[in-house]
């Protein structure tokens, strides 16, 4: 496939075109409650091309491989319509073109573990939910993604490379009179099979926070002080920061540009935030993006300073920054958006006592519970949380959402421990229509912040 | 027939094909330039087989449908015991859904509509970086099962969106309508984007506590998604729904009738039939505050001991498509239109809130009908938008907060944001939701 997509894009009339081909392998095992509601071990294949020239751009999907011909010419055309469209050309930032296989070698390999063993590993974990009294139901999840692509471009890149990862996700689902909760699990997240096994003390904590927020009070609201947990920071610094460090959702928002010019002051002098693909055996790892890039780490936040960002061949000529190969499609019927690969809070040296003892009235937060991002404004739920009085960690809170703006936030944490953690389930849908990357890891200490917005009863 | 049905149903004891072909064409703006040109042709083949009593999927693509009958079959060797048959022959009704005018389209047409519908916001906001995106589809969908439900339908869709960042902040807003025709934008819906994008040049608190609260269409989302779990036959088979039990109550105001009416001509959410080849029907979901059904699929009618009716799709939260397992989902949520003008029911606010929207959504407990998001929206004071709303977030739960609507606009509009894409909803104004912001 790659010498045939390489002969066809190389009689391309364009300045610039690529070619992605995939095939991709899904496995989905699902139970919930006592229930095996799916088992699934599907095969899709499909192929995206991009072209631009004279500075305008076009991009197709399609399925069927004998239209890859077909399909990239007409997107050359459509490009040069484009183009001729455009005053202000759109250029690529210069990348050197690989010729490399990047292919996966992981200790415990998914794909080499029968049906029949990951179907048995996740009946184990959920009968142990529903063996927990209060426990009404459950979703167990096995979830394995296994990507095989070939990329060839007009400069000469012609590579094939893979992505893996495997989770067992779910819910554990709890209730007491009218009170109903539901607590997220996650293993693994990453290429390493082994992740997932002798995972049992993990769920059984799980379960026991599903059984105590049965009898915690719904949170207040209010603006509050809060510390929050690793899991939680990893969530928070990559909704309400990460995404402002992508450059394609900044390239066309001059106000925002403006405010987020690199050297710009955006926190407290301990706050260092990088995102770095390169982290093996973590849910944001890759070798290459989807355009053929190298992925690096990027150092976006040194001492409090805005220093990097993360971006695509166009977003980097756009800026006049270095390239850092965080271009990505969930699969071939996407088109690669610029996305963060494992972005983290780097450790501090502040202490969770010091953090709890700080506080007079406040909350700390537990467990990521997803997020949303739209320009500055954040929003972020926890699975769970208590009450800081006085210095004093007290009774269990539940249904915690709570939000803020990038700017102020940032400012307003004061303080980062030195307990670095990385979570073990990737997830971030962006883009129109939504692509929802598993892809996309987070991390971070335990983190103080002196101001948030809560909403609650 | 599909000859991979007919293949199938020499091997196994039923099966059910899942068949969509898709042409796509879009085009976007962003900071008012052309940056991109798009075209798909996307295919995609989902089967599910009963097999000795077990259920298993596949999925592929089309027209390379190898392995997807053994993998099928693989999957139903270690899969559940069958509940369910697939669904029998059935009539469809006859939905208008294809228009030989958007198939016709090409991009040169979706950026003179675009170029068009920029000069026209341009008059009133220069120099404002202005987001369009136009697309149109054709679609072939086809639903056959070996128990003789045979349902082909093609489609086409048109749609146009148009939005931008507040002036200095990265917060949107955005305008745009869908159907299955090509369509110009109305003068009208332009200049309410011009009034709502110009009400957002600054931000207003409003107080912490309870207020009043009206969900423009763009909002509707927040109430619905709640509802749909609430209603869903999957969540009331398995006794997770807060609606167990409740047919026949009154769990809304009286004041609110909802309705999903996937057979309505022309719309573009219409449909003869489900994703298991169900027919499709009009049905009373909540009517005056009542319940009146539930969701239901071919394994939560399994479940409940009742028949489906309609509401299986290869739907989530996120998305959807082939690869998805059916599940119970609206087809077109509609909240029925009140008698009053929405502009009035923000006249009478002394302080109050207009939301289109809110993030983090799907943080909160929604399957049980709460909500906790940050609303997007505006700040309302003596009857008249004072501000755009920036770090305020509001709470409740519609099955008691949705208790008490005070009033139901006239007005409808298809809501083209927020989670729940698609659908009809009027102003809603509720009595008080709990808020809290800086």
């Amino acid at each position: 496939m790659k010498d045939r997509l390489a002969a066809i894009v190389a009689e391309l009339p364009a300045d610039y075109a690529d070619i992605r081909y995939e095939e991709n392998r899904k496995v989905r095992i699902l139970y919930e409650g006592k229930k095996l509601k799916e088992v699934a071990s599907t095969a899709s294949s499909g192929g995206h091309t991009r072209a631009y020239t004279d500075g305008g751009k076009a991009i197709s999907s399609f399925s069927d491989p004998e239209r890859a011909d077909p399909m990239a010419r007409s997107t050359c055309a459509s490009a040069a319509h484009a183009g001729a469209l455009r005053e202000r050309k759109i250029r690529l930032a210069d990348a050197p073109a690989l010729t490399d296989a990047f292919l996966l070698t992981p200790t415990q390999d998914p794909r080499q573990v029968p049906l029949r063993e990951k179907l048995e590993l996740a009946a184990h974990y959920n009968d142990i939910i529903l063996e927990s009294p209060d426990v009404i139901t459950t979703q167990t999840a096995y979830d394995e993604f296994a990507s095989r692509r070939v990329f060839v471009n007009t400069d000469g890149s012609a590579i094939e490379y893979e992505l893996l990862n495997c989770g067992i996700v779910g819910f554990i689902v709890t209730k007491k009179a009218d009170v109903v909760q539901r607590v997220r699990f996650a293993f693994g997240g990453c290429e390493e099979y082994g992740r997932l096994l002798d995972r049992e003390q993990d769920l059984r904590k799980q379960i026991a926070k599903a059984r105590e927020l049965l009898d915690a009070d719904p949170v207040k609201a209010g603006i509050f002080p809060v510390i929050l947990d690793p899991s939680e920071a990893g969530v928070f610094i990559h909704e309400a920061f990460g995404h402002l460090s992508e450059g394609d959702g900044l390239q066309n928002n001059p106000a925002f540009r403006a405010r987020l010019k690199l050297g710009t002051r955006l926190g407290h002098s301990l706050l260092d935030v990088s995102d770095d693909p390169t982290l093996a055996g973590r849910p944001g790892h890759f070798t290459v993006d989807d355009e053929g890039v190298r992925g690096v780490k990027t150092r976006l936040i040194t001492e409090g300073v805005l220093t990097g960002r993360l971006h695509s061949r166009e977003t980097a000529a756009e800026f006049g920054e270095a390239l850092s190969g965080n271009m990505r499609a969930v699969d071939a019927t996407f088109t690669p958006l610029v996305r963060m690969s494992n972005i983290f809070i780097e450790p501090g040296a502040g202490s969770f006592d010091e953090m709890v003892a700080s506080i007079d009235d406040g909350y700390y937060l537990v467990g990521a519970k997803g997020g949303q991002t739209s320009g500055d404004q954040f929003t972020f739920g926890a699975q769970w949380g208590y009450r800081i009085e006085n210095g004093k960690i007290g009774s269990m809170v539940r249904d915690i959402n709570m939000s803020g703006e990038l700017f102020s936030t940032l400012q307003a944490i004061s303080m980062i421990g030195s307990d670095l953690k990385f979570g073990e389930r990737g997830g971030c849908g962006k883009g129109s229509p939504m692509q929802t990357n598993r892809k996309s890891g987070t991390g971070a200490p335990h983190i103080k912040i002196d101001a948030v917005t809560i909403g609650g009863v | 027939m599909h000859s991979l049905i007919e293949t199938a149903k020499g091997s196994v004891d039923q099966a059910e094909l899942y068949w969509s072909r898709r042409h796509t064409i879009g085009v976007l703006y962003q900071n008012r330039r052309l940056q991109q040109v798009e075209e798909n042709d996307l295919s995609s083949l989902a089967l599910r087989v009963v097999d000795n009593g077990k259920i298993g999927s596949g999925y592929g693509v089309f027209p390379d449908a190898d392995g997807l009958l053994d993998g099928a079959r693989t999957s139903a060797r270690f899969g559940d015991t069958a509940t369910f048959s697939f669904a029998p022959s059935a009539e469809f009704a006859t939905v208008r859904t294809f228009d030989e005018r958007t198939a016709a389209l090409t991009s040169g047409d979706l950026i003179d509509l675009c170029e068009s519908v920029k000069g026209r916001i341009e008059k009133h906001l220069p120099d404002t970086p202005l987001i369009l995106r136009c697309r149109a589809q054709t679609e072939t969908l086809v639903v056959e099962t070996s128990e003789g439900a045979e349902g082909e339908t093609r489609s086409t869709g048109f749609g146009i969106g148009f939005g931008a960042p507040f002036r200095g902040v990265g917060i949107s807003i955005f305008k745009g309508d869908q159907s299955i025709s090509p369509f110009d934008v109305d003068d009208a819906l332009i200049d309410e984007f011009v009034e709502w994008y110009r009400w957002g040049d600054s931000t207003s608190t409003p107080s912490t506590g309870r207020l009043p609260v009206i969900f423009a269409p763009e909002g509707a989302f927040l109430l619905l998604l709640p509802l749909l779990m609430g209603a869903s036959g999957d969540l009331v088979s398995k006794q997770t729904s807060p609606l167990v039990g409740k047919i026949g109550e009154q769990i809304l105001s009286e004041r609110l009738t909802i309705l999903d009416d996937p057979l309505r001509d022309g719309d573009p959410n219409g449909r003869p039939f489900d994703d298991e080849g169900t027919p499709c029907a009009t049905q009373t979901i909540v009517e005056k505050g009542v319940l009146s059904d539930y969701l239901v699929d071919l394994r939560s009618g399994a479940a409940l001991g009742r028949p489906p009716n309609g509401h299986g799709f290869k739907r989530a939260l996120f998305g959807g498509g082939a690869e998805l397992p059916p599940s119970p989902w609206f087809a077109n949520p509609i909240i029925a239109p009140g008698d009053e003008s929405w502009r009035d029911l923000l006249g009478g606010l002394k302080e109050g809130l207009l939301i289109t929207g809110g993030m983090g959504f799907h943080s909160g407990n929604y399957p049980q009908g709460q909500f906790a998001v940050q609303a997007v929206g505006y700040h309302i004071v003596g009857g008249q938008v004072v501000g755009r709303l920036d770090q305020t977030m509001i709470s409740g739960d519609i099955y008691e907060d949705l208790r008490n609507v005070t009033a139901v606009s006239r007005e409808q509009r298809r809501s083209i944001v927020g989670l729940l894409s698609g659908g009809f909803a009027p102003y809603i104004l509720v009595d008080s939701l709990q808020v809290a912001g800086a």
